[in-house]
């Protein structure tokens, strides 16, 4: 087994020291060494979703990225987006609005897919959002009221 | 007025948790000193186990344990079967339960051989190449058609056949009717596997505390109680020294109503003998075989009809693979046997079916739970005779309906739950009517079907019927208390998948108590909280545990009422329950606030009257005769291109009668999730077996979910036939959406196909198998310009 | 999984059949193979790794039985892969015929039973790494082949 190594990242505003083995992946150092359990993991093989972060901005998906790819990046996870107060973001305000979840094992990956998302593409057509979410698989909802809550967090956010 | 909820679109309780994070799912739950599990689990589907030798594994750093199923003792049995056969004449049932991990032989590709338990997953992973498995392979039984052939290899020897079940269930003469019949046609319709594939794969963590002599299983379970009841028992413990907590749930969709897995029995049994808490997260790819699957049936399909389309009799032999164990016993064949008559009045039906066993993951009820066959099959036929006989696709069915007075129509049949196949209510003519008006039924048979057929566009429409069994018993409880902050408590049994439980149930209570909906606390799925009932299962969750809140809601009224009458004095029927507080009525402001009538109900000093029960609260259970039967109709239109034979769905329509509907919010979505599912078991999910037994596609790269691309959105109508048999007058809607899909989708590719002249007799369909039934069809001519109609 | 095939050797049939019955020949033939040893007559023993998609370096302890052996005519093997990420077993039949003098037509087809995490993830590169595999092994043998002529 190789050394452990120390890395520098920041998550959700937060700067951390930690040692991680090198073969950490993304998703297991937030899940168990930070206790960031907002995060999931649905599938380890990087096409279901659940466990997309924003890395430098970036959606990826932590299950197909080891810790320390990450050493002094910063890192949001769906923890980071509500206020400190608990208010929600609008995003995630639109997606109880629209019912946009129901088991919501699925919901963080698609919050956090989304967020960039929308904040590149303001005023987004239907389907220019269905294929924003295409990469993240949902069972229970049908996608409907995913796609509305988008719409719904656009006109806010955007307007 | 106090503000209703009922019928509201009330947004979710339990949504701010879920969207911040913050909800607890079991791989959540983080313990000191806690060690890591993985399985070793068998490459092979049918093979020998000669020898396990864990020796290098135990020796390597980090590893605390390795378990065989030597190193079980006494506590290696089979699981428990949890659905006896209903008590049908001449039935056979060959029971075979799953073993906690495999001795003498293996039988499905992924059953567990060895458990290996270390300070992390990745050391446990890492073990288990170092343990060294002799297997003696055996030939496999796949196909089903094989399975009762005289020289198949037996996946149980001591049985002396792969047959699990036989049972022939009949009413009326069909023979007379095939004599009497205008038209009898004969199909073989097959239906294969496909998975559950919920986002969140099972897991389970187990603790016992060694001084508080208890043991906490946290478990994505749909059924904590039976959970901890079987566990105390298998465990030599007390049921209430074991504690069963189903907190969130990333989606059930009916595997994780399946006990016991293996996983359930070992890992509470290990955290004993290790004394520290135990975790295991199921893989994905452990997912697809070591979770519970289903659909494969195999149908020799008869119909028989009167040249003016009514429905003589139907003879139905068909094939129902139940995998390598059957602990659920025939709840899924009989399911599509009874599901089969559908909303149509059939005057003989005579149905067999054989279940086999195979060397394929177990079959227990998904989302539909053989359902789906029994529709397929059904509107299948009435398509090819309606074809037949040259009437319309929807004429046909309001032919057959069963009209309003029909009711409570008794179809002279067992149903799963053992009680007769009695529907307690329907009303199905307006639902297709509504369906054709939301579709445009007319419009597009007429205008726009010809105007696209003449652009040279495959554009086709389906329209289908089904009915679903829903809310069955034996019952379910709630505990509902008011405390002394005026918030409200309701415990109940059931587990929650996201079905909306924490609002659905909290609507029930904020109306009988005068409450707002976000004061009412729904606890689901905790043994301490509540320990009577069995789970969620069967669209069962409102009708049954629903019942029960509005019971035990019922009472703790009844006490606020009486113990407000003395207080305020005023007349029992004079007290008004309107936000948070009992008052006079007309005189809201002679009146107390809950929680103060909840501490006087509880008093510290003084002396209380005899026979008075403390606090305001009560409990209720609630146990229907039988299912409520709900019913629907699905219309869909798509457009096939004929180069890749790909389905573009247009159109999407729902009209849905599920009795009184408590949150359209909620029944909608759970419609829309479930339309989604059926139609990535219609057109992109199968689990492929190859004929060692073999799964081929165990990952999300092979085995396609419908994306947000591929599902359309639904367009929905409700229709209100009140279920005669529970207070709510509710029946179930969770599987709903699923169960026609595939027939809807077959019909209207059909259409759509029209020059193909094809049948489709299958599901799941892919691109790939439409375009080779196109290129088999014997008309097989493109359509051309002008040139079809 | 099927691998069928034809392929034509520059060489007489006894040269090519002598290189086919070569333990280390053999093992060149199986690209990933390793420390492939005769245990006996006819039967060979060893390891080999090989990468497939998400399955980067899947290691296999190979046993390998030739049968039914007519020389310079054809032979049979018998074939058993295990590992950790899965197993192989099955049955190749090679058969040897004189093209004319200097050129041999080798016919080939094994019929492989696959399973575990390579036939659960690996399925779709299942076809192509087999083609693979075969096309670089074939090559081998050429070249070997090629060599033994030049040095005799």
């Amino acid at each position: 087994m190789s050394e452990a190594i120390s890395i520098s990242v920041t998550v959700n505003g937060q700067q951390l020291e930690r040692s991680v083995e090198p073969r950490t992946l993304l998703s297991d150092f937030l899940r168990y060494e930070l206790h960031l359990t907002g995060t999931h993991v649905g599938c380890e093989h990087g096409v279901c979703g659940a466990c997309t972060v924003l890395v430098s901005g970036e959606a990826v998906r932590s299950c197909l990225m080891f810790a320390v790819q990450a050493a002094g990046k910063e890192i949001l996870t769906v923890e980071g987006l509500s206020g400190s107060d608990g208010t929600l973001h609008p995003l995630q305000a639109a997606f109880r609005e629209a019912h946009g979840l129901q088991c919501g094992f699925c919901t963080p990956g698609f919050l956090m897919t989304l967020l960039p998302f929308l904040s590149e593409n303001p005023a987004p057509s239907e389907s220019a959002i269905r294929k924003a979410i295409s990469g993240n698989l949902c069972r229970c909802t049908g996608y409907q009221n995913i796609v509305e809550a988008a719409k719904i967090a656009a006109e806010r956010v955007g307007g | 007025m106090a503000r209703r909820y009922f019928g509201e679109r009330v947004r979710r309780n339990e949504d701010a948790r879920l969207l911040t994070g913050r909800a607890l799912f079991v791989d959540d739950v983080h313990l000191a000193d806690m060690l890591h599990v993985a399985f070793l689990r068998s490459d092979f589907a049918h093979a020998r186990v000669t020898a396990v030798d864990a020796t290098a594994a135990r020796s390597r750093p980090g590893i605390v344990a390795v378990f065989t199923a030597e190193d079980l003792g006494s506590f290696w049995q089979p699981g428990p079967l949890l659905v006896p056969p209903p008590p049908i004449e001449g039935l056979v049932f060959n029971p075979a339960t799953q073993v906690p991990l495999a001795r003498d032989k293996v039988r499905h590709v992924g059953e567990p051989i060895a458990m290996v338990v270390a300070e992390s997953r990745y050391l446990a992973e890492d073990a288990l190449s170092d343990i060294v498995v002799d297997l003696e392979p055996l030939d496999a039984v796949v196909h089903l058609e094989a399975a009762l052939a005289a020289d198949a290899p037996l996946v149980h020897e001591e049985l002396g056949s792969n047959l699990a079940a036989h049972v022939i269930q009949r009413k009326g003469d069909y023979q007379r009717a095939r004599d009497e019949a205008d038209l009898v046609l004969a199909r073989r319709l097959h239906y294969d596997r496909g998975a559950s594939a919920a986002i969140e794969t099972r897991g389970i963590v187990a603790y016992w505390d060694r001084r508080a002599e208890e043991l906490t299983l946290w478990d994505t379970t749909q059924a904590p109680i039976p959970i901890r009841n079987g566990l105390a028992r298998m465990l030599g413990l007390l049921e209430s020294q074991v504690r069963v907590v189903a907190p969130f749930v990333g989606g059930g969709f009916g595997p994780k109503i399946m006990m016991f897995y293996p996983e359930e029995m070992l890992l509470p049994w290990a955290s004993i003998r290790l004394g520290r808490p135990l975790k295991w997260i199921e893989d994905r790819q452990e997912s697809f075989y070591g979770t519970t699957q289903e659909r494969g049936q195999v149908h020799d399909a008869e119909i028989a009809v009167s040249k003016d389309g009514r429905i003589l009799g139907v003879r139905d032999v068909f094939l129902h693979d139940t995998g390598a164990y059957d602990p659920y016993g025939l709840t899924v064949p009989i399911n599509s046997q009874c599901t089969l008559l559908g909303p149509y009045r059939v005057p003989a039906y005579d149905s067999e079916f054989r279940a086999v066993f195979t060397n394929k993951p177990t079959v227990t009820p998904v989302r539909g739970a053989g359902r789906q066959h029994g529709v397929f099959v059904m509107e299948r036929l009435l398509d090819l005779a309606a074809k037949g006989l040259a009437i319309d696709r929807t004429e046909i069915r309001k032919i057959n309906y069963l009209s309003p007075e029909e009711f409570p129509h008794d179809h002279e049949i067992l149903f799963q739950d053992s009680a007769p196949l009695v529907y307690d209510s329907g009303n199905y003519h307006p639902i297709i009517e509504k369906a054709e008006e939301l579709v445009g039924y007319r419009q597009f048979l007429d205008a726009d079907q010809p105007r696209h057929r003449a652009a040279g566009h495959c554009v086709g429409l389906g329209i289908v019927s089904y009915v679903e069994g829903t809310g069955i018993g034996p019952y379910e409880g709630a505990r509902v208390t008011v405390e002394p902050s005026g918030q409200v408590r309701v415990a109940t049994g059931v587990g929650t998948q996201g079905q909306g439980h924490f609002t659905v149930f909290a609507q029930i209570v904020a109306d009988v108590l005068g409450v707002d909906v976000e004061e009412v606390h729904v606890i689901t799925g905790d043994t301490r909280e509540f320990h009577w009932g069995t789970g969620t299962f069967a669209s069962r969750g409102v009708v049954v545990a629903g019942s029960a809140c509005y019971e035990a809601a019922k009472r703790v009224r009844s006490k606020i009422v009486e113990l407000a009458s003395a207080t305020l004095e005023v007349a029992p029927h004079d007290v008004e329950l309107s936000e948070g507080r009992a008052h006079a009525k007309g005189a809201p402001s002679r009146g107390i606030d809950l929680g103060e009538l909840a501490v006087r109900a509880n008093p510290l000093r003084g002396a209380v009257r005899p026979g008075t029960e403390p606090g305001l609260e009560a409990t209720a259970y609630f146990g229907p005769d039988r299912g409520s039967t709900a019913a629907g109709v699905h219309a869909m239109i798509v457009e096939v291109d004929p180069e890749t034979a790909m389905v573009e769905i247009k159109r999407y329509v729902v009209v849905h009668d599920c009795g009184k509907v408590i949150n359209p919010l909620l029944v909608e979505a759970q419609v829309q999730g479930g339309v989604a599912h059926g139609i990535g078991n219609a057109f992109y999910e199968q689990l492929v077996f190859d004929d060692s037994g073999q799964l081929l596609n165990a990952s999300f790269m092979d085995y396609l979910l419908p994306t947000a691309t591929d599902v359309p959105s639904v367009e929905m109508g409700h229709l209100e036939t009140p279920s005669p048999l529970n207070p709510l007058g509710v029946k179930g809607v969770g599987e709903a959406g699923a169960i026609p899909t595939g027939a809807v989708f077959a019909q209207a590719v059909e259409d759509a196909l029209h020059d193909y002249d094809l049948e489709i007799l299958e599901m799941p369909l892919s691109p790939n198998r439409l375009f080779q039934l196109m290129g088999e069809s014997t008309r097989g001519k493109r359509p051309t310009n002008g040139g079809a109609g | 999984m099927i691998v069928e095939g034809e392929y034509t050797f520059k060489g007489p049939r006894q040269t090519v059949w002598d290189l086919l019955q070569d333990p280390e020949v053999l093992a060149k033939a199986m690209p990933g193979a390793k420390d492939l040893r005769q245990v006996g007559e006819d039967q060979y023993e060893g390891a080999m790794q090989v990468a497939l998609g998400p399955i980067t370096a899947a290691k296999f302890s190979l046993s390998v039985i030739l049968s039914d052996k007519v020389p310079p005519e054809r032979y049979a093997m018998e074939i058993s892969g295990k590992g950790p990420v899965g197993y192989t077993r099955g049955t190749a039949h090679v058969e040897l015929a004189e093209q004319d003098a200097e050129n041999t037509r080798m016919s080939y087809r094994a019929n492989l039973q696959i399973g575990g995490k390579v036939a659960a993830v690996g399925q779709r590169l299942l076809d192509s790494v087999g083609k693979m595999l075969t096309r670089k092994g074939l090559e081998a043998l050429s070249d070997e082949l090629e060599k033994r002529l030049a040095s005799s």
